[in-house]
């Protein structure tokens, strides 16, 4: 029964989340109190995850929850990639949770968002912890259900047409990676959906429908990888920017976008397993799709002059970079495509908690009016900077780590597709270096106004010198401080986790 | 966790920790003789532990990122060279500074980023392997970037990005290469002649030169080689003059060390004599020389005059360096030192004369002689050794260099690397004399109205800005009579690589 931990860390928020929906605490009764117990929350459910791995550090657990018959299993498991996932996510969400009550201070229905945010942190441990396909596939569909809310909360026409969007977006995917699903189940050589390292396929039966199966994969690829704004089924995302930050930062960089890629390496690696795709030309087709999303991603962001919008193309374009290395189909791409996965969680919620702590003190949004900030909140913009560095890949920071995995996982390969794919990436890291850039450069150096213009500083700069701006309080700059750091450490001493990322690599490819 | 000589790490933290207590303490902002108290201190401190750790030898391992990713530094006769160099001119442009930033604000950014740069410098120059170069170059980007941004003009953030944009470009066009040699090669400890062996490059040999092409095109960003050459002109001259003549005169070398690190310490000049990419690349610097010079002598403000003048000297260095000879080598490496001394002593003076004048365009300079005679004298001398008529310095490199092309094997390359190079000579002397004459001979028309009403007739630059220019300029001739010792020290280098 000690397995039972292993349900713990999906069950406890949601039942935390629903009891808090039945039992409403309205705004004007909200208080530190109820923040404290919501962290707490939080905080222990991040314990059971920890205790979770550790348990099954001595070897792997698995919890069956029910059978809808033989082979439809819904079953908890936690082996190594998982808990590469939940880990993080379980590090990131008390830090986030902390942010969002000081972002959310002065919004409405503080207890419908938090409740929907908390149900939501076990429904991504859902995933994380999914044992079979099928299980995985539910809580796919319940992720989008129990996010929409949060998309739609600030209640405007944006808001509101973002949700469609989204919900739009991911019915139809969930309903093409369910394609997937049913023939994985089909051919598997095991009875069940469940994930084994490497792949799960009856090769026989498969090589000899090996392309229908082939079909049935690019199909999935693009249903899980609408989560994961693969092109062209990316729009939802930038769209969903509208919504309150918490939710843009954690859900929209990390916790839902990751959980599409996440489920992408659980369906090539664990399920269809790298051996039986590599070479095929589905390995093209989805390798390609990242690729032309990664170039896209990056350049729709440097057209983009809204700033969280911005930081969604950049989300756009970094996730194919973790599918990029999953396309690559090798031990090494599953290992970079973590490493990856990882980096980019830390850089882009560091990013995005910047930008909404510049909306939360100034009310600034866009681009071109962020002139002279730099000076007004120190600690934020030097979070930001650190952010930024690490998204361009510099080195000694994290985000070179991870390009250099995917680059070396690429060369590796082989393939001159994959050698092509390197090129993408440093063409957008270049425009990730402009979109990045350009913000900061505009925050420490305000222009001065030159010939012919008002003397002092330009327009902009000009307002932002007159207005009251300062850093966040600690609630807010706690957490940024932590991301960066995270980002400068994983930059300055990776050996131990990229150790555990290529022994999962080495198992499952 | 660190093993090796400790020592190697001073010249690096020391600057760049004094360079952030600048930035950070307000004291330096409301205090200019403190600032320019630890600036200068600092500075000649810097030059004692570059010695130091020069004389002291040895490696350091300084971090690993991974398995594969090392950060170490080392001591050898290239990183001596550029060392010293370094050291000698930073602390020497950091005195002219004191006096000439005092006309500009907000000093403490310009001096506090001016000290990272020289630790940043410090470490690029000892680096020992291609990861530390990398990550280095890249810091020295960032570092220096706001040295360009300091106006605040609308001019300077344009340029600013452009430099950035560039810069990163060129870095990520390098990287692919890097990607690719560390592929092949797990190691990438710097190695006289290269470390790539022929097993592991097996069936690749194409993709190398691909790579070693992205590397010399992608590092000779920095150093203003056609095509990626556009930022050079529009960055170096907004800049506060001293620093442009650090970009100019140092950070441009930045580039041609790394070219120099990957084609003779990490591919190795063999792999790449006689290929298409040692044909491209001598067929590019050329292009850089002649186009340079030209544009030189078209441009009428000064100090984008000498922008243009370097894209055009730092090709001369990388053409040397592209004859993969052991001649072309010494004139390459010589012209380094001579091309950093004398372009220094030339952006110092025409920051003397904008602070003195507040003239920018070389047409405003007529009967600068009467104004300050020493400085154009200290120009004059410059100016010569860089068109290179002897004995001054100038004269050495570029025999060194034309020799090294006709004896280069490269086909046409041979005796039309020698034409371009004395066209430009022709340039050169073009777009530097006409100040010279001017200034010194204005012509019976001149009657110095200007120079009579603004009282500036005799008025030269303080003390602090004229001495670093005069050691400069005396450095430049005197390399010019004595190049004995320099010349043996690059020739063993060049014995090794090649």
């Amino acid at each position: 029964m000690s397995d039972i931990i292993l349900a713990l860390p999906v069950l406890f928020p949601l039942i935390s989340g629903i009891i808090m929906l039945i039992r409403p605490v309205r705004d004007e009764k909200w208080n530190r109190k109820q923040e404290l117990f919501i962290e707490g929350l939080v905080i222990l459910n991040s314990l059971f995850v920890a205790a979770a791995i550790a348990g099954s550090m001595s070897g792997e657990r698995r919890l069956v929850v029910f059978r809808l018959y033989s082979v439809l299993t819904v079953m908890f498991k936690l082996d190594q990639m998982g808990s590469v996932f939940a880990g993080l996510v379980a590090f990131l969400w008390p830090l986030a949770t902390l942010y969002a009550f000081e972002y959310m201070k002065h919004e409405e229905r503080k207890n419908t968002f938090f409740a929907f945010y908390t149900m939501t942190y076990g429904i991504t441990m859902g995933i994380a912890l999914s044992g079979t396909l099928v299980t995985l596939y539910l809580f796919y569909e319940m992720l989008t259900l129990v996010t929409l809310p949060l998309v739609l909360f600030t209640l405007t026409v944006e808001a509101v047409r973002a949700a469609r969007a989204y919900l739009y977006y991911s019915i139809g995917g969930a309903a093409f990676a369910f394609l997937g699903l049913i023939f994985v189940l089909g051919y598997s050589g095991i009875g069940t959906s469940e994930f084994v390292a490497g792949g799960m396929l009856d090769m026989p039966r498969a090589m000899a429908n090996r392309d229908t199966l082939l079909l049935l994969y690019v199909l999935a690829f693009f249903g899980f990888g609408v989560k994961a704004a693969l092109f062209p089924c990316y729009r939802w995302l930038p769209k969903a920017a509208v919504a309150p930050t918490p939710v843009t930062a954690l859900l929209h960089a990390v916790a839902v976008v990751k959980s599409g890629a996440f489920a992408i390496l659980r369906l090539t690696y664990f399920s269809y397993g790298a051996e039986f795709l590599r070479g095929s030309w589905a390995q093209w087709v989805v390798m390609g799709a990242a690729m032309v999303t990664i170039a896209f991603g990056s350049t729709m962001a440097v057209r983009e002059v809204h700033w969280k919008r911005r930081l969604a193309y950049s989300t756009v374009s970094n996730l194919s970079y973790i599918l990029f290395g999953a396309t690559l189909m090798t031990p090494f791409g599953l290992a970079a495509a973590l490493s990856h996965l990882v980096a980019h969680a830390f850089m882009k919620i560091c990013a995005f908690f910047c930008a909404g702590a510049v909306m939360h003190q100034s009310g600034k949004t866009y681009i071109y009016q962020l002139n002279g900030l730099g000076k007004k909140m120190p600690v934020t913009f030097a979070c930001l900077t650190i952010s930024s560095l690490s998204l361009m890949g510099i080195p000694l920071f994290a985000g070179f780590i991870s390009k250099w995995n995917l680059a070396m996982a690429a060369f590796d390969s082989g393939s001159g597709l994959g050698i092509g794919g390197v090129a993408v990436l440093l063409y957008s890291a270049l425009m990730t270096g402009i979109y990045m850039m350009t913000v900061v450069v505009r925050a420490y150096f305000p222009r001065l106004a030159g010939k012919g213009e008002k003397p002092g500083f330009d327009e902009e700069t000009a307002k932002t010198a007159s207005q009251e701006v300062t850093d966040p309080s600690w609630r807010m700059v706690v957490p940024l401080v932590i991301f960066a750091g995270a980002i400068v450490v994983i930059g300055v001493h990776s050996a131990p986790l990229m150790r555990l990322l290529m022994t999962i690599g080495g198992e499952a490819g | 966790m660190m093993e090796g000589n400790m020592i190697l790490l001073l010249p690096m933290l020391c600057p760049m920790a004094a360079g952030i207590l600048v930035l950070t303490g307000k004291v330096f902002r409301k205090n200019r003789s403190y600032l320019t108290g630890l600036s200068t201190g600092v500075l000649v401190l810097e030059a004692a532990l570059t010695v130091w750790a020069l004389a002291s030898g040895g490696s350091l391992t300084v971090l690993r990122l991974t398995e594969q990713l090392t950060i170490s530094l080392r001591v050898d006769d290239i990183s001596r060279l550029f060392a010293a160099l370094t050291a000698a001119v930073w602390l020497l442009v950091g005195i002219y500074s004191v006096a000439y930033m005092s006309h500009e604000e907000e000093e403490h950014r310009f001096f506090g980023y001016y000290l990272m740069v020289v630790g940043v410098l410090m470490a690029l120059n000892f680096s020992a392997n291609l990861i530390t170069l990398y990550v280095f170059y890249e810091l020295m980007t960032l570092t220096s970037l706001p040295l360009v941004l300091h106006e605040r003009s609308r001019e300077a953030v344009r340029a600013g990005l452009k430099y950035l944009f560039y810069s990163v470009a060129g870095a990520f066009l390098a990287l692919f290469g890097i990607f690719f040699v560390a592929g092949v090669s797990a190691d990438l400890t710097f190695t006289a002649g290269g470390i790539l062996s022929d097993e592991a490059l097996a069936g690749k040999e194409g993709l190398l030169l691909v790579s070693a092409f992205c590397m010399i095109v992608g590092f000779g960003t920095k150093a203003g080689m056609f095509p990626l050459h556009g930022w050079l002109p529009t960055a170096h001259p907004v800049a506060p003059a001293s620093a442009s003549a650090v970009l100019s005169g140092l950070i441009t070398k930045a580039g041609v060390l790394a070219i120099l690190r990957v084609v003779y310490y990490v591919i190795g000049p063999d792999r790449l004599r006689g290929t298409w990419v040692q044909t491209v690349w001598i067929l590019l610097t050329l292009v850089t020389v002649f186009m340079g010079s030209l544009l030189a002598y078209r441009e009428p403000v000064m100090k984008k005059r000498l922008a243009y003048s370097t894209v055009s000297q730092v090709s001369y260095v990388l053409f040397g360096l592209s004859l993969l000879n052991p001649v072309g080598f010494v004139g390459a490496l010589i012209h380094v030192v001579f091309h950093s001394v004398i372009k220094h002593a030339l952006f110092l003076t025409a920051g003397a004369i904008i602070v003195t004048t507040g003239w920018t365009r070389v047409e405003q300079m007529r009967g600068l002689g009467t104004v300050m005679p020493k400085t154009l004298t200290c120009y004059t001398i410059a100016s010569l050794a860089l068109i290179g008529i002897p004995p001054a310095s100038g004269f050495v490199s570029k025999w060194y260099l034309a020799s090294g092309a006709l004896s280069s094997g490269t086909g046409v390359f041979s005796w039309v690397g020698p034409a371009v190079l004395l066209v430009s000579a022709l340039l050169t002397a073009g777009y530097l004399l006409p100040l010279t004459i001017t200034g010194f001979f204005p012509g019976h028309d001149f009657k110095g109205e200007e120079i009579e009403k603004r009282k500036l007739a005799g008025k030269e630059p303080s003390w602090l800005m004229l001495e670093p220019i005069a050691v400069l300029a005396a450095a430049a001739f005197l390399f010019g009579c004595f190049p004995g010792q320099l010349i043996s020290m690059v020739q063993s280098i060049a014995a090794a690589v090649l």
